[in-house]
């Protein structure tokens, strides 16, 4: 089975349609209704009163259901219609670009259930998908109340008991402990622990009889106020041995395979939140005068607004990338998912503290600007950073494999994975195989390995176009910087479970290096038709592609985020880059599209001037 | 316990020696019976055992290896049925 | 026009040199409970002042303590003031601090302000603006530019525990004021009528006295004459022509009560003017300089209970077998926000002390510290929140109080001068002091980098608008000079000799480019170079005012300021936020200053230069959870 067939155009003539899960996440958005029509229950103001009310969008969600987003939850073998992970990530993007709160209240079904439908264990997945598709909520309970992302130090059990087990023990801060059917839980089934001394087992509460188990209180979050984030007890609970997904100690392996995927798809929601972001600002920059001037004719307000710009689409490409890669280089999502999900959300972090800075006050009051949005979204965006694996354990899980990354990098081994399809948004893509997933890659990263090889046919192109001259220099010195960081993760890997807090610093850096190779990719191979789309302009002489590179070396050079000291000293061209882009922004946002590198209309519609 | 061979022995002081490096302890200090993690090696890192052994030993083994073998002991043993296999 | 805060110095005479009466450096540090012997009378007050206020605050663990953690986030939730907090604050007479001594209050020393000030903001920065601060900053006008009656009332109303409110700005031109279109026109009888409304104003339904910035000018004349400062007496207001406007909800400090004006033909008596008529933007800017330089040493503690906190989550928890706090990268997050926060304190000292002793300089100086340290003290918690994980998220419980402070400080930190205005007061003075000053200026006195020691009295006529000299910057070429001469040729010295060279480096580089901006840059049109170029002058400021600070208590030696590991440290992370190369020298000692953190985690001292000892019991560990 193959992923929804896709048109292609003869080359050069036209850009075919535009990309099928664009034009779903499209569809879902304009389905939902124009977010600023304050009617409607997808609308701004709603989501702000749910906020406000710290109420759970149990309306919206039923909405949803009945759209049929679940059924992008559900492999299509199980009977759902999920074939293409690009589909998922879409529609978890324009959600999340209306309220976080209501795109992790629903989403949290699938990375409920993900574990499970890549269990192999068909039976199990079948049973699932049924109830999946009718609605029912499905939680995942990985951590506990003192411990934290540590979650091989779990203490609640799984004992034998008859035919089946007992459950005892808590799960604390899980989203939707409450109002979910179905708990995905990682239960210690040996009890000295260990990485195989834990078993996955899917709950379901229906069938769990009366006072063997109690729901912790709601807990008062930061964000995402109306989220159901909460709890569960287990008292000898009982369940047939049958809710052992994925074999009695194979739970860690497991989840940590399941987390792959799931850390590939979290990265939309940040996504979603920068095109909020970014919306309002520019919204704002428009109408707003200063110093008797509008604020987006002020030459620092166009560079922070092309430099969000720049940042959002540095993170698309990364995500189209990895959440691509989930079927065309599904052996290397280890590395590929923990990049994905440590540096799309930090980048988004600062996108939205940079644009605050634009905002002023109104990022800071509840009701006055636009419904308090910004507010709301800043503090909602902050859980996408820490849930599903926080930055630490995401660096951390590239740290340890440092040494594969390197050898592999420098020493190529004899295996070249096909990656044309990985990186041209217009072929197919081959259908996932969970089986594939591996929890580290022995290869190391192909993605990366791509690097050399682009930055020299970036440069053969560039040499009969002098416009795409820059970005070939960038991306020479970003092979260098990749190069220079390869060989020094390569000789100082020494410790082991204990990393320096200077390889925390190269796994950032090796995170931006993967970026920049990615986008590189990205773009090489998928230019040409996209030149002729209606985002055509971002793509010809590698305008994105310049801006993103550019975006990826000033953070290399900086020891952190990059706000401080971001505008570098830069020559004309450099200005010339940020207008050109900041010309694209504002085209995109008085069209009514979504800030991305292909074409999507929002449920607004174009921005009457 | 049977006696240890001598390809044994070997996989053995290799992995002594890349314990002792990686964790920062002296050779005489690692016990070849006791789980990796009580040494203060996780569950991720002992992940990375496998690529290291592979390059070093030319085996193919599964990621997981260091898991379903979670002391030097076990492991030596494992690698010595896994050199006369060929590949697992 | 009476400007001096005090006729007579208010405390010693930094001129008397290191061993003159002024002379406390390094003692502050060392021995917070050093009971004053030696200090003058002015130092010795503060720390009296800060130790009494400290107590009052109590113990932030104790569960029905008005002060503590739980009975703030309560208050927070509920978007209230706790009644019992503010009443405390009030029999404490915090408002004494924000008045003159000459006329009966504390306020002498602006260093010292921020000092009493700080204690309060480690609990929670809506009492520290709610009750106390936005009065101050509303009375710097009255103290800089009013008349003996108007310092007279404005006085009797702080000191019987009232409240002022400012109203200087309005959200349709936010930092642009001069802009502002609220209007007191003649109303021929000597008297002024008030028309139009004013926004986003703390204490705006509950303060007895306004200072209302307002157009004065007819309509068509406006320029920098064209508004005046008024000081009005609510109770005096005619009832039908004004009102309070419906209450703005913030995302934090949400429990000062924000809201609005709207007055309408509202008439004033004569005796409302501050100063001269269109006298308003010079007060205005004026205030400014004193309000932006004491606010960001106040705001600081915020930071510290962020830190605090993270300590307190770090020692207590085990993650993968080990206390948080053994793991390495925790271990440097933890030490890196400490070296941030004594940076940052570092510039909050010059600032503060430069009011005093280079008022002329001040304009530069109070917008560079009003900018930079907000910026940096938001990412050391940013930071910090990553080691905090999910518990970051949670609004309760142990450490709820860290997401208040993170909410809290972009909001203190706004105010009344958001980072662009800031920028915008710096950058059209680059190009003149990078001529003028940077090679051949006046280091500053050695009195504006102490800890403690007196100063002059504040004058706030020699607050001038434009600086003419710069000798935060000739202070860091002298270091470097001195650092590289016999006095200090020490081997140990090698790595602060190698940053402050790094520094004077780049300095030179600044210096080239800030002469070659063009005339635009001057303006709001100037391009994100020069505000680059203003982002890195803050920090060699910063990186002068830690420099110098240590050189001014090295001749004491034996604590923890003369030890050159913490500049090290320093000078490291100021060259990181510079983006700059490290010399092989550089070291952030991490183990050092971590090993410094939970010293003083555990006696209950604070995480900036003062050390200052904090309320509460001694800090025992928690057991971590049991090992497996």
């Amino acid at each position: 089975m193959v992923t929804t067939p896709r048109r292609t155009a003869p080359a050069g003539l036209d850009w075919p349609l535009p990309h099928p899960s664009w034009e779903l996440g499209a569809r879902l958005d304009r389905e939902l209704g124009d977010p600023a029509d304050d009617a409607g229950v997808h609308s701004y103001q709603e989501s702000i009163r749910l906020d406000e009310g710290e109420e759970f969008p149990a309306e919206q969600l039923a909405a949803l259901d009945l759209w049929g987003l679940a059924e992008y939850y559900v492999p299509a073998q199980y009977g759902g219609r999920l074939t293409d992970y690009q589909d998922l990530s879409q529609l978890i993007r324009m959600l999340a670009r209306r309220d976080l709160t209501v795109a992790i209240a629903h989403g949290k079904t699938f990375l409920g259930a993900a574990p499970v439908f890549l269990s192999g264990d068909h039976a199990a997945a079948r049973r699932l998908a049924r109830l999946v598709r009718r609605g029912a909520r499905v939680s995942l309970g990985l951590t506990e109340r003192t411990h934290g992302s540590d979650i091989l130090a779990g203490e609640l059990t799984a004992e034998n008991h008859g035919d089946g087990l007992r459950l005892n023990g808590e799960k604390w801060l899980i989203n939707n402990a409450t109002r979910g059917r179905l708990l995905s839980l990682l239960t210690r089934t040996s009890p000295t622990g260990g990485p195989r001394g834990f078993s996955l087992v899917l709950v379901d509460k229906d069938e769990l009889p009366e006072g063997t188990y109690r729901h912790l209180p709601k807990l008062r979050t930061l964000g995402i106020r109306g989220a159901d984030i909460s709890g569960v007890v287990l008292q000898d609970a009982p369940v047939g041995a049958d809710a052992v997904v994925g074999g009695v100690g194979g739970g860690a392996e497991l989840v940590l395979r399941t987390l792959q995927v799931t850390r590939t798809l979290c990265p939309a929601l940040s996504l979603g939140a920068a095109d909020h972001a970014l919306r309002l600002a520019v919204g704002f920059a428009q109408e707003r005068e200063l110093y008797g001037r509008m604020l987006a004719e002020l030459p620092l307000t166009r560079h922070t607004l092309a430099g969000a710009y720049a940042d959002l689409l540095l993170c698309e490409a990364l995500n189209t990338v990895a959440v691509r890669s989930i079927h065309a280089l599904t052996s290397e999502l280890g590395v590929t998912a923990a990049v994905a999900k440590y540096l799309v959300p930090s980048v988004v972090d600062e996108i939205v503290a940079d644009l605050g800075g634009l905002l002023g006050a109104r990022s800071f009051l509840a009701d006055h600007y636009a419904h308090g949005r910004y507010q709301k979204l800043a503090r909602d965006h902050r859980i996408v950073g820490i849930f599903d694996g926080n930055t630490m354990v995401n660096l951390y899980s590239l740290v340890v494999q440092f040494r594969a990354l390197a050898r592999s990098f420098l020493a190529p081994a004899d295996h070249r994975p096909r990656l044309a399809s990985l990186f041209d948004l217009d072929r197919r893509l081959p259908e996932f195989d969970p089986g594939q997933l591996v929890l580290v890659s022995r290869y190391g990263s192909s993605i990366m390995g791509t690097l050399p090889a682009a930055v020299r046919e970036l440069r053969a192109e560039a040499v009969g176009r002098p416009a795409l001259a820059r970005a070939a220099a960038l991306a020479e010195e970003l092979d260098r910087t990749a190069r220079e960081l390869h060989e020094r993760i390569a000789t100082c890997t020494s410790t082991v479970g204990d990393a320096a807090p200077a390889s925390f610093e190269d796994a950032r850096r090796y995170s931006l290096c993967f970026a920049g190779a990615a986008a590189l990719g990205l773009w090489l191979h998928s230019h040409q038709a996209a030149e002729c789309g209606p985002t055509g302009e971002l793509w010809r002489d590698g305008l994105w592609l310049e801006a993103v590179l550019d975006r990826v070396l000033r953070r290399q050079a900086l020891g952190g985020p990059a706000r401080l000291s971001a505008p570098a000293a830069g020559g004309a061209t450099e200005t010339d880059l940020s207008e050109r882009l900041e010309a694209r922004l504002i085209e995109q946002y008085q069209r009514g599209s979504l800030f991305s590198l292909l074409p999507c209309p929002v449920a607004e519609g174009p921005v009457s001037c | 316990m049977p006696a240890v061979t001598p390809l044994e022995a070997e996989y053995r002081d290799w992995l002594v020696t890349r314990l002792s490096g990686y964790l920062r302890r002296p050779e005489n200090d690692i016990n070849v019976c006791i789980p990796f993690s009580e040494y203060g090696m996780d569950s991720v890192a002992a992940l990375s055992l496998f690529g290291d052994i592979e390059d070093a030993f030319g085996l193919y083994l599964e990621p997981t290896v260091a898991w379903d073998y979670p002391t030097i002991e076990a492991l030596a043993r494992f690698l010595v049925r896994a050199g006369s296999d060929g590949a697992l | 026009m009476l400007s001096r805060l005090n006729d007579t110095p208010c405390s010693g005479d930094p001129a008397e040199g290191p061993h003159g009466a002024g002379t406390t450096h390094g003692q502050a540090g060392a021995t917070p409970d050093h009971g004053g012997v030696g200090l003058d009378a002015g130092e010795r007050q503060i720390r009296e002042r800060v130790a009494a206020f400290e107590e009052l605050l109590g113990d932030p663990h104790e569960a029905g303590n008005p002060f503590g953690n739980a009975a703030l986030l309560e208050a927070d939730e509920r978007g209230e003031l706790s009644v019992e907090a503010e009443r405390a604050l009030a029999a404490f007479r915090l408002n004494d601090e924000f008045v003159p001594r000459e006329l009966g209050g504390n306020l002498d020393r602006i260093d010292g302000l921020a000092r009493v000030l700080r204690p309060l903001f480690r609990r929670d920065a809506s009492l520290g603006l709610g009750y106390g601060v936005t009065s101050f900053l509303a009375a710097i006008a009255v103290w800089a530019a009013g008349d003996e009656a108007q310092r007279g009332r404005t006085a009797d109303l702080l000191r019987g525990g009232g409240r002022l409110a400012i109203a200087y700005h309005e959200l349709a031109h936010g930092n642009d004021f001069v802009r502002n279109e609220f209007s007191a026109r003649p109303d021929g009888s000597g008297g002024y009528l008030l028309d139009g409304r004013k926004d986003v104003i703390n204490n705006a339904g509950r303060a007895e006295g306004l200072v209302l910035f307002c157009l004065t000018a007819p309509p068509g004349q406006r320029g920098p004459r064209s508004h005046s400062v008024l000081l009005v007496d609510t109770a005096g207001l005619p009832e039908d022509a004004w009102r309070v406007t419906d209450r703005y909800r913030t995302v934090g400090v949400r429990g000062c009560q924000v809201a609005g004006f709207s007055f309408e033909r509202c008439r004033v008596p004569a005796d409302a003017l501050v100063g001269r008529q269109g006298g308003g933007v010079e007060t205005a800017l004026r205030s400014f300089q004193i309000t932006r330089s004491v606010v960001p040493g106040m705001v600081l503690g915020g930071a510290d209970t962020a830190l605090r906190t993270v300590v307190r989550f770090a020692t207590s928890r085990e993650l993968y077998r080990r206390s948080v706090l053994d793991i390495p990268h925790a271990q440097a997050t933890v030490a890196s926000a400490f070296t941030d926060l004594l940076v940052c304190d570092s510039i909050c000292l010059a600032a503060t002390r430069a009011v005093h002793l280079l008022p002329e300089q001040t304009s530069v100086y109070a917008a560079a510290v009003k900018y930079l340290v907000p910026k940096l003290l938001q990412d050391a918690c940013y930071n910090l929140s990553i080691v905090l994980g999910a518990n970051f998220y949670v609004r309760d419980g142990d450490y709820g109080v860290f997401q208040k402070h993170v909410r809290d400080l972009p909001m203190v930190s706004l105010g009344h001068a958001g980072s662009a205005a800031c920028q915008a007061t710096i950058i059209p003075q680059l190009p003149r002091l990078a001529r003028r000053s940077w090679t051949q200026g006046t280091p500053a006195p050695e009195a504006l980098f102490r800890t403690g020691g007196g100063l002059p009295a504040l004058d706030t006529d020699r607050l001038v608008l434009a600086a003419e000299d710069d000798a935060l910057v000739a202070s860091l070429l002298a270091a470097a000079d001195r650092l590289e001469g016999p006095r200090e040729a020490g081997a140990e010295l090698a790595p602060v000799r190698a940053l402050v060279r790094a520094l004077v480096a780049e300095l030179t580089r600044v210096r080239e480019e800030c002469l070659a901006l063009g005339p635009h840059d001057r303006t709001a049109m100037a391009s994100p170079h020069a505000y680059a170029l203003a982002d890195r002058y803050t920090l060699l400021l910063a990186g002068s005012a830690c420099v110098n600070v240590w050189l001014a208590q090295r001749q004491d030696g034996g604590d923890f300021l003369a030890d050159p590991r913490w500049v090290v440290a320093a000078l490291t992370r100021v060259c990181r936020h510079l983006g700059l190369p490290l010399p092989e020298e550089a070291d952030e000692h991490s183990e050092w200053m971590l090993a410094e953190v939970l010293g003083r985690y555990h006696e209950g001292r604070s995480f900036d230069l003062y050390d200052t000892h904090l309320a509460g019991p001694l800090v025992d560990d928690e057991p971590a959870a049991a090992r497996h």
